[in-house]
């Protein structure tokens, strides 16, 4: 007891070399993991599968996933889940479709409602969960439905595309340019600038989850909740904003989509619900709360980007798809869980 | 109370030889020995961190063991063994707070057929026996704490199992109560059982056990059985790595108080009605205890002071009112370890764990040195034994635990810090040590209120204490006249007891 009286600094170093060393040890698994599936695909589609362009294809794809994996981590780490945040790309999309092409606001204006509407809907989620106390399960099931329904409604069911709009409507071709220009950029060895914004959202959410109070907090609050009321930590004002956060980052997600690809679909982001938390999951996040980590995100949205492409190269069908995803992501938390309980053992 | 020993039965019992269990860098047990007779009630003592909780969980088929020996009636141990031949009743109650009394009794034991059963007539006798049939339909997490317990209690009686494990069983019962806990050990242990008492109270275990093993860091380091057994020899030997400052403790007591109040109440009632018309203030430099059975209405006040309960009427705290100006000025440490400390961290986040403008630079970005920093120095004050800031709060020992929850309420520096049973399940050592530092606190010119169901050991610590029975607050009691107060407060709280039953229950 009395050589704990003194304080330790070379111990604490030591510690956080273990902890570092412990989250590489996490990472580096998918990454090992990514790397003998890339392997197999290269050999299995005969090289193919290694052609720049499809691995720039692959990374734009992988992008999406991590920039809706890191809205989603924020939630989850504070002990909550979003189960809305894929119909929401779909209505951010359709948004900014119908204001700006269809009602011919300035491109601008639609950018702002469109992000306002992000917001609207994640203080939504914050409100149901924190004031009505809802689960949050429930309450963005409920959600995401209901905003599949606004899309519907806005829509009216139909697609738009902003470089070939409906007959008589015309846009200006500056603003078609700089909303081209969002997710279009001529960078060196056509590197796709969809991934470009995903490593400065993945530098921000590092430190924002590493480096500030509110990643402590948040950890703090999904790890005991109770712990965190009795502490006094303002609870809900940081779910509010995990929530905001997520949707925003929905909401960014599509408008990337939907500069790059031109086109918008009322259902869209549907299908990224299951990749993107597969992605979060497998980067290590508990959905208890409390745990995860930005490059584990991005580590699982690779290997996702990785499985999907691979496989639909290799002609595979949606059924392998579908077998191959649920079956990397309960692996992956089988695996978690055993290298847990070893650390823990050790 | 001296009961007659009975000559320990040559086989059988529990034999273990060279235990090991380590848990990361902390080494929890080193090779530990120890013998339990059927017929006979041992007692182990330890400071915290010893590995006395270790020990039970292996012996449950809790946790795995590294290395060792353990036969339960001759038979090497095993987890099945463990899980159906040996019972625990915990420090904290590991139940199901969402079934009833009577299911958390039964569950388990339901039976295969089909259609859910009825609570045999067996399980009804041992809940009226420890006067829980009558709450057997109400939710778990709906009844105090020490009905909880006694829960936990008739599901090991009903279990019919042969080796008894207590641990800590009666840290939050009345003496009421834990004497008729006592009385229940003896019977199983004249019915041949095997009885464990994992214990700090060295009058109890000297009073109800015939031998004690005294275990220190993970080792048998004593027994002592017949003549030798007493407080005296128990306390010798923890004396060696626990530093007991006696004439401390009496020159540091009271020492910097003023009559600047901190905490005033008016008028101060609960909005659920568990207590009614406090009149009272804490000045600065004081430490108040509020002491009360469960259901007395004292654990509520308390809360209240916090702001963890509704009240009505007047609460001050440094003069403020306002529900945002209380929590400003007042700092909460639960008696429930679970909602004090975030199980996810590590001991250095957890102390650190609510501060803010004092860990962060600009843009609220955080000042890892200076976390550190704080955290050692606090690791340092508190004596935390923990292999590095870094190691998972999880991973020590209960007495460890519990002075970082404190810690982590302290290094705010809130006017008023409000503790739940602070010393609930924690060894003299770690206990002593607590006390310093609240009295140290104290001394700085805080308020520190506190909620105790022990009552002697109010008086080791409190300046001044209030007896709450009923949902009233007694008149202050100073502990300047140590020895009458302390008979004066056990007999409050024994007729309250008697008079009110149905609150307590």
């Amino acid at each position: 007891m009395t050589s704990t009286a003194s304080p330790q600094p070379p111990v604490t170093t030591s510690s956080r070399a273990q902890d570092i060393g412990g989250a590489l040890l996490r990472v580096g698994g998918v990454f090992i993991t990514i790397a003998i599936v890339i392997a197999v695909f290269a050999i299995l589609s005969g090289g193919k599968f290694l052609i720049p362009a499809n691995l720039l294809g692959l990374l734009r794809y992988a992008s999406t996933v991590a920039i809706l994996g890191m809205g989603l981590l924020v939630v989850i780490v504070v002990g909550e889940i979003d189960l809305s945040f894929g119909a929401l790309y779909g209505l951010c999309a359709s948004t900014m479709a119908v204001s700006w092409i269809m009602w011919d606001w300035p491109v601008w204006l639609a950018l702002i409602l469109t992000f306002a509407v992000a917001i609207f809907w994640g203080l939504f989620n914050a409100f149901f969960t924190t004031v009505v106390k809802i689960p949050s399960f429930i309450a963005t099931l409920g959600s995401g439905t209901l905003i599949f329904g606004f899309t519907l409604l806005v829509t009216n069911t139909k697609t738009f595309n902003y470089l070939y709009p409906e007959p008589g409507i015309t846009l200006e071709p500056s603003e078609v340019d700089f909303f081209r220009g969002i997710a279009n950029q001529a960078l060196p060895e056509r590197f796709p600038m969809q991934a470009v914004w995903m490593i400065g959202i993945a530098l921000v959410f590092w430190l924002l989850l590493s480096r500030s109070l509110f990643g402590f907090r948040i950890k703090a609050i999904g790890g005991n909740p109770e712990a965190a009321r009795l502490a006094r930590l303002p609870v809900r004002k940081y779910k509010v904003a995990a929530f905001v956060i997520c949707a925003m980052m929905a909401c960014l997600a599509a408008m990337l989509d939907f500069s790059f690809i031109g086109s918008t679909q009322p259902s869209g982001g549907q299908s990224l619900l299951f990749p993107t938390f597969a992605a979060v999951i497998i980067g290590g996040a508990s959905l208890s709360g409390g745990r995860g980590s930005v490059a584990g995100t991005l580590a699982g949205a690779l290997l996702l980007a990785v499985l999907a492409n691979g496989l639909a190269l290799l002609s595979a069908g949606p059924f392998a798809q579908q077998v191959l995803l649920g079956t990397v992501t309960i692996g992956a938390v089988v695996l978690d869980q055993y290298t847990n309980r070893r650390r823990k053992a050790a | 109370m001296i009961r007659p020993r009975p000559e320990a039965t040559a086989t059988g019992g529990v034999r273990i030889r060279g235990l090991r269990k380590r848990y990361g860098d902390t080494i929890a047990l080193d090779g530990l020995d120890l013998d339990a007779y059927p017929g006979q009630i041992l007692g182990v003592a330890g400071p915290n961190g010893a590995g006395k909780s270790t020990m039970v969980k292996i012996l449950a088929a809790e946790t795995v063991v590294d290395d060792g020996e353990i036969l339960v009636d001759d038979a090497p141990w095993s987890v099945d063994i463990g899980a159906h031949r040996v019972a625990v009743v915990h420090q904290e109650p590991q139940l199901f707070p969402n079934l009833t009394v009577g299911e958390n009794v039964m569950v388990g034991r339901e039976g295969t057929r089909w259609l859910r059963r009825d609570l045999r007539t067996q399980e009804l006798i041992v809940m009226r026996d420890l006067g829980i049939d009558d709450v057997r339909d109400r939710l778990l997490e709906d009844v105090p704490l020490a009905v909880q317990q006694r829960t936990e209690i008739a599901r090991a009686l009903v279990q019919d199992a042969r080796v008894f494990l207590f641990d800590e069983p009666n840290s939050a019962l009345t003496e009421e109560e834990s004497n008729d806990l006592f009385r229940r050990m003896h019977s199983l242990a004249d019915a041949g059982r095997v009885v464990i008492l994992v214990s700090h109270r060295l009058a109890e275990l000297v009073r109800h056990c015939d031998r004690v093993v005294v275990v220190l860091d993970g080792r048998t380091a004593l027994t002592l059985e017949g003549e030798a057994l007493t407080q005296e020899a128990i306390a010798r030997e923890l004396v060696v790595v626990t530093a007991t400052g006696d004439d401390r403790v009496r020159t540091a007591h009271s020492a910097g108080a003023t009559e600047t109040p901190v905490v005033e109440l008016h008028g101060w009632s609960h909005r659920g009605g568990e207590f009614a018309d406090v009149e009272l203030t804490v000045p600065a430099g004081r430490i108040v205890a509020f002491v009360g059975v469960e259901g007395s209405g004292a654990r509520e006040l308390v809360r209240s002071i916090a702001g963890f309960e509704p009240g009505t009427g007047t609460l001050l705290v440094k003069g403020v009112s306002t529900p945002g100006g209380v929590a400003a000025a007042s700092g909460f440490v639960s008696a429930d370890r679970g909602a004090s400390l975030f199980g996810n961290m590590s001991v250095g986040d957890n102390v650190v764990s609510r501060l803010d403008t004092e860990i962060t630079g600009a843009l609220s970005s955080l000042r890892r040195g200076r976390m550190r920093s704080i955290a050692s120095d606090i690791r340092a004050t508190f004596r935390v034994k923990s292999p590095s800031l870094g190691t998972p709060i999880r991973s020590l020992s209960g007495g460890n635990q519990q002075k970082v929850a404190i810690a982590a309420a302290v290094v705010k520096r809130p006017a008023a810090l409000v503790l739940e049973e602070p010393t609930r399940g924690v060894d003299i050592g770690s206990k002593d040590e607590i006390y310093h530092l609240l009295r140290d606190y104290a001394a700085e010119g805080h308020a520190v209120i506190l909620y105790c169901t022990e009552v002697p050991e109010v008086f080791d610590v409190a300046d001044r204490v209030y007896v709450v029975s009923d949902g009233r607050v007694s008149e202050p009691l100073d502990v300047a006249v140590h020895e009458d107060v302390k008979a004066l407060a056990a007999a409050i709280t024994r007729r309250e007891r008697h008079q009110v039953p149905q609150t307590v229950a």
